[in-house]
């Protein structure tokens, strides 16, 4: 039972014991031949009630040999109802059905409700013991054969011994699934510490959670021993465990922090990782807070559960996240993946939770101090985009659905009170939800920190988290004391509290807005200017009925571009107001040749001619500050778009100016794009963006289009020599703007058709030059992503095949356009057997480019191509590829 | 190798060598031995000879040590001593009683070297130059025949060049490979036109997908030792300064930039880590008798 109160002190554990001292795990020994595991755990406890006769703990997939509590053998009885979670004489098999006895089953063991898999009986000649309320050391021996979660064994089938083949075996895992490779309460909320022992292979090197106190051989010298000790109290769901022949790096900035590899990587763990210590710099700068452990360990493992993973003091990494300094394009992806990880240590790992319903809060710290990590990182531009990004993806998502709950209360358990009944899973447990979902309720929980923090500032912000984290370390030192232990456990009401304490203000409107409720806002803006009144009249509707909406009340900022200048206005969005009038500040005179002030200070001049002669405006935006979870649907007049794509300073603005410019293919939009090309000082992924759109336009502007094809012109003119304009200048992608958008001019421009639908024949033509020319032995960095994109390209210029009578594909009839293309995938990817790629990039893209040509009937549809590519023993972004076109041929 | 028709050099070495042998059967005879085994006298023999060719060459470099061209005896004697050979014992031997006269070996010419291939006329000596001195080489060893570049203008046919190369290349390696190994094909009814290479899997695929192929390598040794050489590509140049006037929006590309160039370049301060995995592993405790 959940006795837990609004405004709760300490930490009820819902089990009539706790931990005081640690808990013991033994692996002693492990087959990798046999993908087998046999250890013990003890774990010792501490009766909290009189008459404890049964103590239940969790347990999956392993087989328990002997338990005994204080040397005495003790009866257990062991039941995983998740394995069978309908029976097999049951009637029903639909989706709801199963969906409820799943969920049941989970409860049934859930360890916040006091359940486990493991019951375990105290043998009455305890009994007196326990009266006394004295300590259990309950000892358990188990084996775990080929398991199928929790951990994961990588066996290369080759010659030599298991070092050299590089076998390795690592924890992974959703949420709290510990329970897969050792019984113990596997729940964030209880805490202990630990004293970790694996036996291993003398060849082999096993990381673990906290200090290696000492590493010793086994008596016949060919296996060692390596002891850890975890003095922090830490939850069983944050322990982990990686074995393997691994590569050791110290980090040279900072000596605790401790690098693993796969044999043969150590020179790409040496670069990737040479930027770590500058993350843990800016966390413990902005947290004004040491890393709470005293020590860290990566580990970048083979056939990784997911590309980050964080444990008290350790991260589980991909391998794949490994690159070399040539690499451009996965260097950030892998830095942010690190940032990730390590904020996760602070808030996830050292700050556990109390319960499932509190995880927003673990989520939404950890994503927002990462954040603001890419925001001093990356820049504000980039920081920007992802938060549009991610507010795109989420209201996309809520609105597909029907919204995700951050904080979900739950009555006394019947399913009329399910708070996401639209939803096909339960979310009262993390295991019942889906994947998808459980990602958009992180990107949630992060948006959701940034409208607090936009309410308190950012400074309040740290200053929570601050304090949570001296609160947490304070009780992390205090000795046997679980009730303080609890402070280290984060809650939704203690944050809340936290946040009031801190900036005095109240936040309970914005939380149940957007943390006790479900849903996002939908707004549609219209105006009109009143020339008399010199006012602009606001309409701004909402759309609160469909699913996955929910009625905004509040305040709301516009900005408005006038002649004169920028202006805010903060409306009020109440219930029956639909219309705001917006005095302006200009007149619609403009004789003058004056410059016009932006939001940011700078002064422009500004071709007015295009504007509305009876108008001030210039351009206007609903929430530019994005503080709210919405989507905003805006009516403004395409030269209103261009204006705004030209001058506003706001990457955000101007990706929603070229997105809304698609519906206006004119002169005037295809001038503003190609400026904004052209402009070196604009964000260059406004710029990627403004590409795609230009094709569009385009290409609905393809009868009266003068001049060559969109963007040749431009590319000639960045790209290629002087002196032989249709020659590419060899490859030097020393500036990253210019790197990325010679990657993507070629892609977008392949999208172009003429007046027949087909792609010019000219820009197939320049694409096949581009690859032609390429010509990369001078350059610094790898152009693998390069080449890679403009094989994208020849797929993008691919258009369906004129059948004749449903003609069968052969190559005598086979179209000369595709013969090139098709010669070029050919060699690229015959070549990529013999030099490959970086992640094999290219052979991804020409998997993908033979599906295209596949799917528009130039090349017969066959899929065993694609499922030779699919097998087992693929790089594992091949075989996704290779999949995706096989599932392709399910659509 | 007497197989093949001798040559008249042959000839002149294989006279040598048999008057050589015939020293060497004369000494063992005078020795004491009545019989010797072919192999036995042909060990000797190159023995000798391989002591006489040192003798040769040791003296002529004395002599030569002297800026001289002719050995005298003293050279002969330098070069005897530093071979460990008590000269004086020599003229005792030379008159020893027993000794056997061996018959002069027949006069053979000398093998005429045959001589170089004589190009245009040799260069008289210039006045200053007096006549003692050795006559100039044939031309053909020291004259330079300069050979014009073509016009620079064509940085297009060497692009040109450079790509259609490699593409050939390119082509000719994976259609060699494709025909000589397993292939897949995207017509059933045609397995040659466009023959792909047939995937096979990898025992340890991350391996070759992640770390850079000996090409790269390479490439990446060559251009961080001269830094993106500017200079062979003057066509890289403008887009080169492009990188420096850094507008606000583009900080975030140049950090990105900074940092991945930022490796390596540490070093110094390992001798103090202390680091529990670099420790050594611990014996294991002896366990007491119970």
């Amino acid at each position: 039972r959940m006795n837990r109160k609004k405004g709760d002190k300490g930490f009820e554990s819902p089990r009539p014991y706790k931990f005081t001292t640690h808990q013991v795990v033994c692996i002693n020994n492990i087959n990798f031949q046999r993908k087998s595991v046999v250890g013990y755990v003890e774990l010792t406890i501490f009766p909290t009630v009189a008459n404890l006769n049964r103590i239940k703990l969790n347990s999956k997939q392993c087989r328990i040999y002997r338990v005994r509590i204080n040397d005495l053998e003790a009866a257990f009885i062991y039941n995983d109802p998740t394995l069978e979670v309908c029976h097999h004489d049951s009637k029903q098999r639909n989706l709801n059905y199963f969906s409820n006895a799943y969920a049941a089953a989970v409860s049934a063991v859930d360890p916040d409700a006091g359940n486990g898999e493991l019951c375990i009986k105290v043998p009455s000649e305890l009994w007196k013991h326990v009266d006394e309320l004295k300590v259990l050391k309950v000892h358990i021996n188990f084996s775990l054969d080929q398991p199928k979660g929790g951990l994961h064994f990588v066996v290369p089938n080759m010659e030599g011994s298991m070092a050299e083949r590089g076998a390795h075996v690592f924890s992974c895992g959703y949420q709290n699934s510990t329970r897969f490779w050792f019984p113990c309460v596997d729940s964030y909320s209880e805490l202990c510490t630990w004293k970790l022992e694996y036996t291993v292979d003398a060849a082999m090197v096993a990381v673990s959670n906290g200090d290696l106190v000492e590493t010793v051989y086994t008596h016949d010298m060919r296996k060692k021993t390596f002891h850890y000790m975890l003095t922090i109290p830490t939850a069983a769901s944050n322990i982990s465990l990686a074995i393997g022949p691994f590569e050791i790096l110290v980090d040279p900035y900072m000596h605790e922090v401790t690098h693993f590899c796969l044999p043969q990587l150590l020179p790409l763990l040496k670069h990737t990782t040479s930027y770590l210590h500058e993350v843990f710099e800016f966390y413990e700068e902005i947290l004004t807070c040491r890393y709470p452990y005293s020590c860290f360990k990566t580990v970048f493992i083979d056939e990784a559960y997911v590309e980050v993973a964080a444990y008290a003091s350790m991260s589980i990494f991909s391998t794949n996240l490994l690159h070399s300094a040539m690499i451009i394009d996965e260097t950030p992806l892998t830095r942010r993946c690190l940032a990730q990880a390590l904020a996760q240590q602070f808030f996830g790992c050292f700050i556990s939770r109390m319960s499932w319903s509190d995880e927003w809060v673990l989520k939404g710290i950890s994503g927002y101090i990462y954040g603001l990590w890419m925001k001093k990182t990356f820049g504000v531009n980039e920081y920007r985009h992802w938060i549009k990004q991610e507010l795109d993806q989420i209201v996309a998502y809520e609105l597909k659905t029907g919204g995700v709950l951050l904080h979900p209360i739950f009555g006394g358990g019947k399913e009329k009170d399910n708070p996401a009944s639209h939803l096909h899973f339960s979310i009262k447990h993390p295991h019942t939800l889906s994947w998808e979902y459980y990602t958009m309720f992180q990107c949630k929980a992060h948006l959701v920190m940034r409208l607090i923090e936009n309410r308190i500032s950012m400074e309040f912000m740290l200053q929570v988290f601050n304090k949570l984290l001296s609160l947490a370390s304070t009780a992390s030192s205090q000795k046997f004391q679980s009730h303080m232990w609890s402070q280290m456990l984060v809650s939704t009401s203690g944050f809340l509290k936290s946040i009031s304490n801190v900036s005095g203000k109240d936040i309970q409107p914005l939380i149940k807005q957007w943390v006790d409720q479900s849903g996002v806002v939908k707004f549609y803006g219209s105006f009109a200017f009143n020339r008399k009144r010199n006012v602009l009249e606001l309409e701004i509707k909402q759309d609160y009925t469909s699913p996955g909406t929910q009625k905004y009340v509040g305040p709301l900022k516009v900005t408005v571009q006038e002649l004169d200048g920028s202006f805010n206005h903060t409306l009020q969005i109440e219930e029956n107001s639909l219309k705001h009038d917006i005095p302006c500040h200009s007149k619609s005179r403009r004789n003058k040749k004056k410059k016009i002030p932006l939001m940011n200070g700078e002064e422009v001049d500004m071709d007015l001619s295009a504007m509305d002669a009876d108008s001030p405006l210039l351009w206007i935006r609903i929430d530019p500050d994005m503080s709210v979870l919405r989507k905003v649907e805006f009516e403004q007049s395409d030269f209103m778009w261009q204006y705004q794509l030209r001058y506003e300073r706001d990457v955000v603005a101007q990706e929603e100016a070229i997105l809304a410019l698609e519906k206006f293919p004119t002169p005037a939009s295809r001038l503003a794009l190609t400026d904004i090309l052209e402009q070196e000082q604009c964000f260059y992924r406004v710029r990627m963006l403004a590409c795609f759109c230009l094709a569009k336009i385009a290409n609905s502007m393809v009868s009266t289009w003068t001049g060559p094809p969109a963007m040749k012109s431009l590319f000639t003119r960045m790209f290629c020599c002087k002196t032989c304009p249709n020659i590419v200048k060899t490859n030097n992608f020393m500036n990253f703007q210019s790197y990325f958008l010679q990657k993507t001019m070629p892609v977008a421009m392949a999208l172009l058709r003429d007046v027949h639908n087909l792609c010019p024949k000219e820009v197939l033509m320049f694409i096949l030059d581009l690859i032609k020319y390429n010509d990369n032995r001078k350059n610094k960095f790898s152009d693998n992503y390069y080449r890679a994109e403009l094989i994208d390209a020849l797929a993008n210029s691919v258009t369906p095949a004129v059948s004749v009578n449903n003609e069968v594909r052969t190559l005598d009839n086979l179209n000369p356009d595709v013969r090139l293309i098709l010669e070029e995938i050919t060699r690229f990817l015959n070549m990529e057997k013999l030099l490959p790629s970086y992640r094999h990039t290219i052979t991804v893209s020409c998997l993908k480019a033979i599906r295209v040509l596949q799917k528009n009937g130039h090349v017969p549809s066959d899929p065993a191509l694609f499922k030779s590519y699919a097998e087992y023993g693929h790089f594992i972004d091949v075989r996704i590829a290779a999949l995706e076109a096989v599932v392709d041929y399910t659509k | 190798g007497n197989k093949h028709a001798s040559t008249p050099a042959d000839n002149y070495y294989l006279a040598r060598r048999r008057t050589l042998q015939v020293v060497v059967s004369s000494l063992l005879t005078e020795a004491g031995f009545e019989s010797a085994e072919k192999a036995a006298v042909e060990t000797l023999t190159e023995m000798l000879q391989s002591y006489i060719s040192e003798i040769g060459r040791s003296a002529k470099s004395y002599c030569e040590h002297t800026a001289r061209t002719q050995p005298t005896l003293s050279d002969i004697m330098v070069t005897l001593v530093e071979m460990g050979f008590n000269v004086e014992t020599l003229p005792a031997y030379a008159k020893r009683s027993q000794r056997m006269v061996i018959t002069a070996p027949p006069v053979t010419n000398q093998p005429v070297t045959p001589k170089a291939l004589t190009a245009g006329q040799n260069k008289p000596h210039p006045s200053h130059i007096p006549g003692h001195f050795p006559e100039f080489p044939d031309p053909h060893t020291y004259i330079k025949t300069p050979t014009y570049r073509e016009p620079v203008s064509d940085y297009q046919v060497l692009r040109e060049k450079a790509a259609s190369q490699r593409r050939d290349v390119e082509r000719a390696l994976t259609r060699f490979m494709a025909k000589t190994g397993e292939t897949q094909s995207l017509f059933k009814d045609d397995v040659s036109t466009f023959p792909l290479i047939a995937a096979r899997p990898f025992t340890v695929p991350y391996l070759t997908a992640l770390l850079p192929s000996e090409l790269e390598m390479q490439q990446m040794e060559e251009t961080d030792s001269s830094e993106q050489d500017d200079q062979t590509d003057t066509e890289n140049l403008p887009l080169h300064m492009s990188t420096d006037d850094s507008g606000p929006e583009k900080e975030n590309a140049s950090v990105l930039q900074q940092n991945t160039s930022l490796s390596g370049s540490r070093n110094g301060e390992e001798n103090v880590i202390d680091n529990p995995y670099l420790r050594p592993v611990k014996k294991p405790k002896i366990r007491r008798k119970k």
